[in-house]
């Protein structure tokens, strides 16, 4: 270990200002960094000094969405392999082992396709989620270092997080290019633009992925996308709802999905890589509200701004042709993203409402406009995307109007005395 | 006021004082009709025909315009303009008018229009304000095909309704370049692009 | 002289300002309205010769008028359903010999009270809520002048506009020969995908009744299965618009039935209508007027 460092430090006059690589500083600092902490270190009396800086809480953020990661390519493998199973039996194809490179290697590995077998279902997954992973960073990372550069900015961690995100709220079959385009879009348009990290007012994550809903709509929604399975289509629970009839209910998810709420609760359904279990959402949530890098404060209002909303229109299903409404608050929970993003997507400190009483109208605001375009809109059969994205638009005003009223209060209290 | 040399009143508007780069004047039209390419060069030319006769008519009879009721007069000239033009596209080119629908009319509404009328042509020669009213439209016109090429090119894989390379057999269509907050983010480009050669456009802090 | 910013002369002024610019507008509006009315007529005639799969896409505007001489503009009364409206004597499922068909606009009257009905909701499939009491259809013949398809306009909710278009049935009444769309305000791509011709090509062939004559097509989530027994009545899915496709499956099934085209349909069959002359109706030639 001391060789690296003594070696990082020998290549160090080399980037510095005047050497030959002056203009790439910012790729070695990025990698000194990540191996090493920084030697500047606060000293002077004036400042607070917390373990907590950015890169630790970037780190912890990723900790965190551990238990969604290893879900999303269990459950990518398992969709596929229970597909594989039903083509077979139907006869549409002779044997699973000719479907692909991916076939090919898991044949080559003898892990085979059976959809119990844990493993087999999560080295198949893997095989999805990886190369998906894997463009992100590389387009990603791209942009990053390349802003970086002629900025003279360092790099920096928030990228670990938004490359992370992003990969887990595309579905499996995405294309490889649409990647690479999704997340160009999302770091330059969503962030670079407005200076780096810290002053974009969206999340990059979401904004790569809306980019994608709307310039490929073909590849974000329908049936088509969602298990990694060529021509094998299965509905998520909320495209089916949206479009049963209104006699069938909740039924057309029960009985036309055969998807009970627990499966649901556990993820085993079809659905965005990463966000389909309610669970896991569950355990990234306890890890980032215990260690205060997450706002309990958003997670909670986002969640009351949903199901209450989504309990008002169930009340009123009897009266409506619309299936929407026969959905239950509880199924809204487990349906779509509305667990991941209320968990790690609302929460983004640099997207999200500063003030504290701020957090509260930004979180209802999201989780309102999250049922409303969920049970109202005909276009979308899923609202949460759009609806952080809107509260992110919001956020720097909610924050405005509060900061206000705590001047106006404050003035009034020093006047009266 | 020093009056400007003729040139420079023409291709002023084109990048170092676009109105809507510059200014963010008339971005609605800018987004609503800019899907083709032919629709936007269409647009571009009808604008560039309104601003540059109103200029002409306004600067002639500025002396006559009473001042009580000189936006009142503008308003009227230009509105019968867009008439015109709006008449004579639905004549002669139909199927354009067709996608330009309502936009054509609210040309009227342009703020480009107006605020020329008002800041330039009402206190300039007639051949003047005719110039500056054609660059206006010409800078106002630059934009919209900048972005009809692209949103046509990328979201249709197409110009001018032909295929570009035989797109239609490999070119996956983005739709988001349909949609008209695809025309905002390629406004923005352009503004980003403008800035990066004319730096003084930034504005100080 | 003239002193434009006193009283009198910002009277003047705004005169002569008004009479300028309404005789230049409405000369402007006069001299050009014939062209205006010929190229809406166009449209109108270009899309129905696209729904008869007669038109040549590279010929341009010139081939409508002459390819029209084989199309007969006729009006026909859907069934009525409240009194008046549209002349005395006219039977429901029969043509209309009151109304002038070159002037008659159904789009307008279906807008207006006199002119149009309200479909009960437990009907009205197409999600229209009124529709006009006479509809235009257009009779297409062939060269030896026999009757050869039946051109009907339709209109329909999609998901977020009102579709219109034309539908067309063989001579065999049971066969549609082709659909288009001309107005619409779909999400380009997705829904907006109806004009597209080649998913407009597949409907030609397919089958629009059930053995009961009740009107039947279905436009199916993804692609139709080939050789599945309804198959013969699926057109594929839009990809990415559930609701448009379903919306074009009921307007079709909407005016293909009996609250709508159904009665005309069934007196052209029945042979108490008969079609096959030409210039059978005494209004018929007095189109383009």
């Amino acid at each position: 270990m001391k060789a690296l460092r003594r070696y990082l430090d020998e290549l160090h006059p080399k980037f510095a200002r005047g050497g030959p690589w002056e203009r790439f500083y910012p790729l070695y600092e990025a990698a000194d960094t990540f191996l090493y902490s920084p030697a500047d270190v606060t000293d002077g009396p004036s400042h607070i000094r917390d373990a907590m800086d950015l890169k630790r809480m970037m780190s912890l953020v990723v900790f965190a969405l551990g238990p969604c990661i290893l879900m999303a390519c269990y459950n990518t493998g398992l969709q596929a392999n229970l597909a594989l199973e039903s083509q077979v039996s139907a006869g549409v194809i002779a044997s699973p082992a000719d479907t692909g490179w991916r076939a090919a290697l898991l044949e080559g590995l003898g892990l085979g396709f059976s959809a119990g077998n844990v493993l087999a279902c999560f080295v198949h997954g893997l095989l999805y989620f990886l190369p998906v992973y894997l463009m992100t960073q590389i387009a990603g990372g791209f942009w990053e270092v390349l802003f970086a550069c002629i900025r003279r900015h360092e790099v920096n961690e928030g990228f670990l997080v938004t490359g992370m995100l992003f990969p887990l709220t595309l579905p499996p079959t995405i294309p490889l290019w649409q990647v690479a385009l999704g997340i160009s879009f999302g770091v330059v348009i969503g962030k670079e633009v407005f200076g780096g990290t810290g002053k974009n007012f969206l999340n990059p994550a979401l904004t790569a992925r809306a980019f994608l809903y709307f310039a490929y709509p073909a590849f974000m929604s329908g049936d088509k996308v969602w298990v990694a399975v060529d021509g094998y289509t299965a509905a998520t629970p909320l495209g089916a709802l949206a479009t049963a009839p209104k006699e069938m209910g909740i039924q057309s998810i029960e009985t036309g999905l055969d998807i009970s709420w627990a499966d649901a609760f556990l993820g085993t359904i079809p659905g965005s890589m990463g966000e389909t279990s309610t669970l896991c959402c569950l355990l990234g949530a306890i890890v980032l509200i215990a260690t205060g890098v997450g706002s309990w404060r958003i997670m909670l209002s986002v969640l009351v701004g949903a199901l209450g909303s989504a309990a008002l229109f169930n009340l009123g299903a009897e009266g409506s042709d619309n299936p929407m409404f026969q959905m239950t608050p509880l199924w809204h929970l487990v349906t779509g993203g509305l667990a991941f993003g209320l968990v790690f997507m609302a929460t983004d400190p640099v997207s999200a409402s500063m003030t504290e009483s701020g957090k509260w109208a930004y979180g209802l605001l999201i989780g309102v406009m999250t049922t409303l375009i969920r049970v109202i809109n005909p276009g979308y059969p899923e609202g949460i995307m759009l609806a952080i994205l809107f509260g992110n638009v919001f956020a720097p005003l909610i924050d405005y109007v509060v900061i206000q009223a705590n001047i106006k209060r404050r003035l009034a209290r020093s006047a009266q005395a | 006021m020093a009056q400007k040399k003729p040139l420079k009143v023409l291709t002023e508007p084109l990048f170092d004082d676009n109105p809507i780069a510059r200014q963010i004047l008339g971005i609605c039209s800018a987004l609503a009709v800019t899907t083709k390419l032919d629709a936007s060069v269409v647009m571009a030319l009808s604008v560039i025909f309104v601003t540059g006769s109103s200029g002409l008519i306004i600067g002639a009879l500025r002396e006559y315009i009473p001042n009580k009721i000189r936006i009142i007069f503008y308003m009227t000239v230009i509105s019968s303009l867009v008439i015109v033009v709006d008449q004579v596209l639905q004549a002669f080119l139909p199927d354009i008018a067709d996608q330009l629908s309502v936009f054509v009319g609210l040309i009227i509404t342009n703020c480009i229009v107006m605020g020329r009328a008002e800041a330039f042509a009402q206190k300039s020669p007639p051949l003047l304000s005719f110039l500056d009213g054609i660059g206006n439209g010409l800078g106002y016109g630059l934009i919209l095909v900048f972005v009809g090429f692209f949103r046509e090119l990328l979201g249709s894989g197409q110009l001018w309704g032909h295929e570009v390379l035989w797109s239609s057999t490999w070119y996956e269509r983005n739709l988001f370049m349909l949609a008209p907050p695809s025309a905002l983010i390629l406004i923005g480009l352009f503004i980003w692009l403008l800035r990066t050669f004319k730096p003084e456009q930034i504005e100080k802090e | 002289m003239l002193k434009p910013n006193s009283t009198s002369g910002t009277f003047l002024i705004a005169l002569i300002l008004c009479l300028v610019c309404s005789v230049v507008v409405s000369s402007v509006a006069v001299g050009l309205r014939g062209r205006q009315q010929e190229n809406k007529r166009q449209k109108l005639r270009r899309n129905v010769l696209i729904a008869a799969g007669l038109w040549d896409a590279d010929a341009g505007n010139k081939q409508i008028d002459e390819k029209f001489e084989q199309v007969e503009t006729v009006l026909v009364n859907l069934p009525p359903r409240e009194e008046g409206g549209i002349g005395d004597g006219e039977v429901e499922g029969l043509l209309n010999t009151t109304i002038d068909v070159g002037t008659y606009d159904a789009r307008k009257a279906s807008t207006q009270p006199v002119s149009s009905v309200e479909i009960p909701p437990e009907l009205d499939l197409a999600g229209i809520k009124r529709r006009e009491r006479v509809a235009p259809v257009y009779v297409v013949r062939d060269e030896a002048g026999n009757f050869s398809k039946l051109v009907l306009p339709v209109n329909g909710k999609g998901l977020w506009s009102t579709l219109y278009g034309f539908i067309a049935l063989d001579a065999d009444l049971v066969t549609i020969r082709g659909i288009t769309f001309y107005d619409h305000a779909e999400t380009p791509g997705l829904g907006g995908e109806i004009t597209n011709p080649v998913w407009q090509q597949q409907w030609d062939g397919k089958i629009a009744f059930d053995e009961d004559g009740r009107p039947w097509i279905d436009v199916v989530k993804g692609s139709v299965v080939p050789g599945n027994p309804a198959a013969d009545r699926q057109i594929d899915g839009l990809s990415g618009a559930t609701i448009t496709s379903v919306g074009v499956e009921n307007l079709v099934n909407y005016w293909l039935g009996p609250d709508a085209f159904g009665p005309f349909l069934d007196a052209v069959r029945t042979g108490e209508l008969d079609l096959t002359s030409a210039a059978a109706q005494p209004n018929a030639s007095a189109e383009e007027e």
